[in-house]
């Protein structure tokens, strides 16, 4: 079953070439969902008629013309955070258990104009907070490297689907490293692209001024090809940056040789340290690098501590703000992470908030003095590997500061890549950070980077 | 800040916020609310009262009427 999943990119060049049906790519994503998804519950909805259809007419149209492009018969899933005209999208809520929406969300109609079939709406954990939860209507997705562990959230159904190969690529959400946990803990590559970039009109906010929308895929190379089609302007969405898309696959394979990059080794090794496999992934990756030619440099910003403060005191205030409502009327609706969550709020005063949000431009300010000089910058992205599924925190707010949350506080573009495995042989990773908009630059580091390690070689065995 | 929060202190604040908690709920929540205290306490640095919010805004061409020249 493994050798029949191919990457995004391989599956283009396939289908432009007439030797792949996406009909048949389409059954085998479906015939892997139906053979593993009672495992793994990455899907909470399956749309597998339209998919069909799509997938048949997709062919149809290659055979006649050739592709739109390379997504064209791609087999995808959404996280149910996402809006979806006509179908389910509960945000991983009994609140909206009946919710169909009346529109697609821009990220949504983007994908199927690019060609994409639709398998179906992918596990999340309750409005992309919390989790894993077992006291919702489904239970939480679980990580197919084992599935007695966690696959962190909250795109967490895009990120087993993707690993397991039940779809080639996925929509994922990211406030604090929404999409970068999951693809580290899952062993997959996922990008949170720079605040405004890829439209969030019409997917449930998280908290608005920290919330990002980005692909999750096997490689790098996926994620390059579907941010093409997701990025750029969109006036439903307040912060949608007005500014032209470049190429994001065209320095893809050019090498890294001269390019220069940070290291902020503070971050796991004072602030707090990480576990012995993370961090032999990191000096494993760094000397990576310098094999391909890139320099090296040391970096330092605020103790990870302060990011995670900002981020945090920001984020549950725009949470509480904006489930406010059904906080004060259907509290016992919500699942008892997201309750806990949401009674922070009442604990964070308006001054408190501004004060986090002027440190935020200070914080910001910081970065892009550290990052001057830099192509890009070298984070750990987890703690550790995925812990057991149900040993995670009751309250993990507080339990260990985020190497992601940085980047949505800044709103940087940042890429999680594999960086091998560790304990109990669950997958390790590395995070690059590039200055904002700088997409490209990050995804040929990354792309350079997995194709210099054999990481991507290896998938779940139950895949 | 203190790190720790009266019981009255903590009425108030949830009945503000509309949130009514059985007794374990406030009990446990008053147990993380040193970990908010101590957020709130690293936000706050030494910056005078001109520092800027990050959250500040221009206007656009269409608030201005520029999209109708």
């Amino acid at each position: 079953m493994t050798a029949a999943i191919p990457t995004i990119a391989e599956a283009a060049r396939l289908i432009a070439a007439r030797r792949l049906s996406p009909v048949e790519l389409t059954r085998a994503c479906l015939d892997r969902v139906h053979a593993l998804d009672d495992r793994l519950h990455a899907f909470v909805h399956l749309t597998e008629e339209r998919a069909l259809a799509e997938a048949r007419a997709a062919e149809a149209a290659i055979m006649a013309g050739g592709p739109r492009g390379p997504l064209h018969g791609i087999p995808i899933g959404l996280k149910d955070i996402v809006d979806t005209k006509g179908i389910p999208t509960t945000c991983g809520s009994r609140i909206l258990e009946d919710n169909i929406p009346a529109a697609d969300a821009t990220c949504a109609e983007l994908l199927a104009t690019a060609g994409t079939v639709l398998i179906g709406k992918t596990q999340t954990h309750e409005f992309a907070d919390g989790g894993p939860s077992f006291d919702l209507p489904r239970p939480p997705a679980r990580n197919p490297w084992d599935t007695g562990h966690f696959t962190a959230g909250s795109s967490s159904g895009t990120g087993a689907g993707v690993a397991a190969g039940l779809i080639l690529g996925g929509i994922g959400t990211d406030t604090g490293g929404s999409i970068r946990g999951p693809a580290a803990l899952c062993g997959i590559a996922g990008i949170k692209p720079t605040y405004g970039l890829v439209s969030r009109a019409g997917v449930a906010p998280a908290a608005f001024s920290l919330d990002h929308i980005g692909p999750m895929a096997w490689t790098a190379e996926d994620c390059a090809l579907m941010l093409q089609a997701l990025a750029g302007h969109d006036p439903r969405d307040p912060a949608s940056a007005d500014r032209p898309v470049p190429d994001y696959t065209a320095g893809l394979g050019a090498g890294i040789k001269g390019l220069k990059i940070g290291v902020i080794h503070h971050f796991h090794e004072v602030d707090y340290k990480v576990s012995d496999g993370v961090r032999r992934g990191i000096d494993a990756a760094i000397a990576t690098f310098r094999g391909l030619g890139a320099e090296i440099r040391e970096v330092q910003v605020s103790p990870l501590q302060d990011w995670g403060a900002c981020g945090s005191l920001i984020s549950i205030t725009e949470r509480a703000a904006a489930y406010e409502e059904w906080a004060r009327t259907r509290l016992r609706d919500f699942s008892e992470r997201v309750q806990r969550r949401l009674m922070l709020g009442a604990l964070v005063s308006g001054v408190d908030y501004v004060q986090a949000v002027r440190r935020r431009r200070e914080l910001r300010a910081e970065l892009q003095a550290a990052m001057a000089g830099l192509d890009v910058v070298l984070t750990a992205s987890q703690t550790a590997e995925a812990p057991k599924i149900d040993e995670v925190p009751a309250w993990d707010t507080f339990a260990a500061p985020s190497f992601t949350m940085p980047f949505n506080v800044a709103g940087y573009p940042a890429i999680t890549v594999c960086a091998g495995f560790g304990a109990g042989g669950l997958p390790v990773a590395i995070q690059l950070v590039g200055r904002p908009f700088a997409e490209a630059t990050v995804l040929r580091v990354a792309d350079a980077f997995e194709k210099a390690t054999p990481f991507r070689n290896a998938r779940p065995a139950l895949a | 800040m203190p790190a720790d929060i009266a019981d009255e202190a903590l009425d108030f604040l949830l009945a503000r916020a509309g949130l009514i908690l059985s007794d374990a709920e406030r009990t446990e929540l008053k147990t993380v609310y040193a970990g908010i205290a101590q957020m709130a306490e690293r936000v706050r640095q030494p910056r005078g009262r001109m520092a800027e919010l990050a959250h500040v805004y221009n206007f656009t061409a269409a608030d201005v009427g520029e999209d109708l020249a």
